[in-house]
């Protein structure tokens, strides 16, 4: 039995379970130490944690369905424009904030279009047709959007009274939570038969396909998946930025983010996302501080250059150093 | 005593973690024909792309014409006088017949015998000639593996590699292939091949080796692993009779 | 309804979309060798739209006649961007990595177009800028008119460079197939440079003529890779004449749309419209399949 706990303990593959539970122990405290509500460094972590969700979001469909996604901007704003809506119908009459059936709703609204578009997309097309795809699928809800106007105010878009906003620890909090649940969402679906069948597909798509492995369900799963996560990053979002409209929730950054990070990081493993939201927000933050305009360059040559020299990511680079151990 | 023109030495090649060849090592003599036999999977075709430069060799050398050739990039390897028509023949379908011949002496050094060499083309191949404007995919198989040859001898090489000419093609044209084999050896051509048809390709070739799983396990003269029980047995699929009681 | 009113849209979708075209033929060739689809193509039509406008402002010089300087300027500027960025990456069978090679490259050049040059539009403007020819009552701008005989002379060029020149050939045969042109002796990096070469160079046609018709900021080119996409979908890829019909034919699909459904639905329409080929016809409305022997 001891032997058991211990075998367990020492596992190397469940290092990642500690790193996760040591950062959410960590993370956990700070706030503790700082004063909430003035802190760059608690603002700075709470863009991290939304950054974190929606790059696992991507790390889903790409590392682990193989397909690159080029419409994650729609499912973030369709997850925000839904959390904002649902507060300014009082759809669900809880007048509190960070109510987890609204973000779960959040994060399902773009699983349904997901589904509705993932079905055909994937059964179809590959690689690069499937990227582009997902990009006419984002550019069309970007028309939508603007020009449904009675419904969520065209370019202007839609307002949530600030006046709810009291403090900066539940954003926080919520934040962590959401963190913790992709982390772990994409930890288990790795774990599980279908992160085999994933696996199977991108290793090799014909020979899986003639094992029985039925393609089309685990793509549509892995990309509904993403779309869930960019959802639910979008509500949190939204419940930060109170004024929701295309420019600030569909616009091209939130597409290109999650793929930065990801690249950065390492595309395909559970840690590669975090350590890219990390390595990413805090670029961006100090170069905003420092170099207002430029950090878009700055990705996009970050981009470039890791896709040269490490296109396996940060995690990449680990197994480069110390390889053939 | 006639030239070594290709000499490979224990090379290893693997596919990602899987080791396809092991140890191989095989002479060709220039002017003779040699034979690659063995069955499907056996590494035929590995070892035909390593030594043009497809494969990456982990171990070993390869030497052609005195010159070390291992590892170089493809179109080097060509420039050196090594013509790989590959399995299939890949030829450019949608590029006429004349167009592919065309790319077949695109080298520098075969441009200038441009004409030349499509006159001999011609000569070998007269059905060549009539389809010459023809797109290369509307061409019957045979007319195709002739164009998928005769592209490969446009740029003069020193060594010719044919893998597996005569698959998919209909016993007579299988009979033209290597009547045609044989008679650009008469002209003085090197050819290594590759083939299934083990009866027939032992029949021409000079020399032979038979690769099992990566590995050469038997080699000699054509005409005596024609006659070697274990070949007959395993590839040719005769059985020794056993004599009547 | 008029008659003359239905020519005029046709002609408005005939005579813009051959834009479009120049920029989907620059996406086959890069296509067809290199296996990607180069969305970082529209970022260098605006970024070319914009030299058009400093060499104007700034010297002077007509933006057809900087044309002579473009042209040679973006053929270069194509070949090193291949050496330098993609050369690696287009030997590896992972196509995901010279997509994301291509954004992140789209991405830098519009940023670095947006802080030098800021987002405001900017338009070329010459003394037959609002030059308009009227043949039966029809509008036809000068300029506009100027664009596609432009664009169908580089098409032309370009389908005689791939048929009647040994490079050509090669890029041809690249386009099928890599390996067997390897086999050949020809460097695989030379053809893709080519290509890509190429490709640039008809970026900087479109950027040319699109600065002599519209307005345009950086922004722009995001949108305009996503049209010159839709256009190559709708032609079908490997097919020079193709691209060039398909950007005609998704100008008519836009100026039919806007005119008759409005402003920004128009796009919705084409998205719409790409994704319909996309999923049903992906070998667009040409392209035949690729036989292989």
């Amino acid at each position: 039995m001891i032997d058991k706990i211990l075998s367990y303990i020492t596992d190397k593959r469940h290092l990642n379970i500690y790193f996760t539970l040591l950062g959410v122990l960590i993370f956990g405290i700070i706030p503790l130490f700082t004063d909430v509500e003035s802190s760059y460094f608690i603002y700075f972590l709470f863009l991290t944690f939304i950054n974190i969700v929606i790059a696992q979001g991507w790390n889903l469909v790409a590392g682990y369905a193989g397909q690159i996604s080029l419409g994650q901007n729609a499912f973030f704003g369709l997850g925000a424009y839904t959390t904002a809506l649902i507060w300014l119908h009082d759809i669900t009459k809880t007048g509190y904030y960070f109510d987890p059936v609204v973000m779960v709703l959040s994060g399902l609204v773009p699983v349904v279009l997901a589904i509705i578009i993932g079905i055909p997309l994937l059964s179809r097309l590959r690689g690069d047709y499937f990227a582009f795809g997902t990009l006419g699928v984002g550019q069309i809800i970007i028309v939508v959007f603007l020009k449904a106007r009675h419904i969520t105010g065209g370019a202007d878009g839609l307002h949530i009274p600030s006046t709810v906003y009291e403090s900066m620890m539940p954003y926080y909090y919520t934040g962590l939570l959401l963190v913790l649940f992709a982390i772990a969402m994409v930890y288990f679906i790795t774990r599980s038969r279908i992160g085999l069948a994933l696996r199977a597909i991108r290793e090799d798509e014909m020979s899986a396909a003639s094992h029985g492995v039925f393609i089309l369900k685990y793509k549509v799963f892995a990309f509904a998946g993403g779309a869930f996560l960019a959802g639910i990053g979008g509500s949190l979002y939204a419940y930060y930025l109170f004024h929701i409209n295309p420019d600030s929730v569909l616009n091209m950054n939130w597409l290109f983010y999650p793929i930065l990070m990801c690249v950065l990081g390492g595309t395909g493993t559970i840690m590669g996302p975090v350590i890219g939201a990390l390595f990413m927000t805090a670029l961006f933050s100090f170069g905003d501080i420092y170099f207002a305009q430029t950090h878009p360059i700055i990705s996009g040559v970050l981009i470039i250059l890791v896709m040269k020299f490490m296109p396996n990511g940060i995690i990449g680079l680990k197994d480069k150093i110390f390889s053939r151990g | 005593m006639a030239n070594q023109l290709l000499e490979v030495n224990g090379i290893d090649v693997s596919y990602g973690d899987v080791q396809a060849l092991w140890d191989v090592s095989i002479k060709v003599e220039e002017g003779t024909i040699v034979a690659l036999v063995g069955a499907n999977g056996a590494g035929k075709t590995t070892l035909l792309k390593t030594i043009s430069g497809l494969n990456y060799a982990k171990k070993g050398e390869i030497i052609f014409s005195g010159e070390p050739l291992k590892n170089l990039k493809p179109q080097n390897i060509v420039d050196r006088g090594i013509m790989h028509v590959p399995e299939g023949r890949r030829l450019f379908a949608n590029l006429t017949v004349l167009e592919n011949l065309r790319l077949g002496a695109y080298i520098p050094r075969a441009r200038g015998s441009f004409a030349e060499s499509l006159e001999r083309a011609f000569t070998l191949f007269p059905v060549l000639q009539n389809r010459k404007s023809q797109k290369a995919g509307s061409l019957s198989g045979g007319e195709q593996q002739m164009l998928a040859i005769a592209r490969a001898l446009m740029s003069k090489p020193k060594l010719l590699m044919l893998d597996e000419p005569s698959l998919g093609l209909s016993p007579i044209f299988v009979r033209t292939i290597f009547e045609l084999i044989g008679t650009l050896n008469e002209q003085k051509a090197t050819i290594l091949l590759v083939e299934q048809n083990i009866n027939q390709a032992l029949r021409i070739a000079h020399q032979a080796y038979v690769l099992k799983t990566g590995k050469i396990v038997m080699s000699g003269a054509g005409s005596e692993l024609l006659e070697n029980e274990e070949v007959r047995q395993a590839y040719i699929g005769e059985r020794v009779r056993k004599r009547q009681r | 309804m008029s008659f003359k009113l239905i020519v005029q849209i046709l002609v408005n979708g005939v005579l813009f979309g051959t834009t479009y075209g120049i920029a989907a033929i620059g996406l086959s060739l890069i296509f067809g060798t290199m296996r990607i689809i180069f969305l970082a193509q529209g970022a260098f039509i605006i970024f070319f739209a914009y030299i058009s406008y400093w060499l104007l402002t700034l010297l002077g010089i007509d933006p057809y006649l900087s044309l002579v300087i473009v042209i040679p300027a973006s053929l270069l500027l194509g070949s090193a961007f291949y050496y330098g960025v993609f050369k690696e990456a287009a030997a590896i069978e992972d196509k995901n990595i010279s997509l994301l090679l291509a954004v992140g490259l789209m991405y830098l050049v519009e940023n670095v177009m947006l802080v030098a040059w800021s987002p405001d539009p900017r338009s070329v403007v010459t003394p037959y800028t609002n030059l308009v020819f009227r043949p039966l009552g029809i509008v036809v701008p000068f300029t506009r008119l100027t664009a596609l005989f432009i664009a169908v002379l580089a098409a032309v060029g370009v389908f005689i460079f791939l048929k009647k020149t040994l490079i050509g050939t090669a890029v041809r045969a690249a386009s099928e197939d890599m390996v067997s042109t390897t086999l050949m002796g020809i460097n695989p990096n030379w053809v893709n440079a080519v290509a890509f070469a190429i490709g640039i160079g008809l970026a900087g046609v479109a950027g040319v003529t699109l600065a002599t018709i519209y307005p345009f900021d950086p922004s722009y080119g995001f949108i305009f890779a996503i049209k010159a996409l839709i256009a190559l979908a709708l032609g079908g890829i490997g097919n020079v004449y193709g691209a060039l019909l398909g950007g005609i034919i998704l100008g008519l699909i836009e100026s039919l749309g806007s005119f008759y459904i409005g402003g920004g639905w128009a796009d919705a329409i084409s998205y719409g419209v790409f994704l319909l080929v996309l999923i049903f016809r992906p070998q667009g409305l040409f392209g035949g399949s690729i036989k292989k022997a």
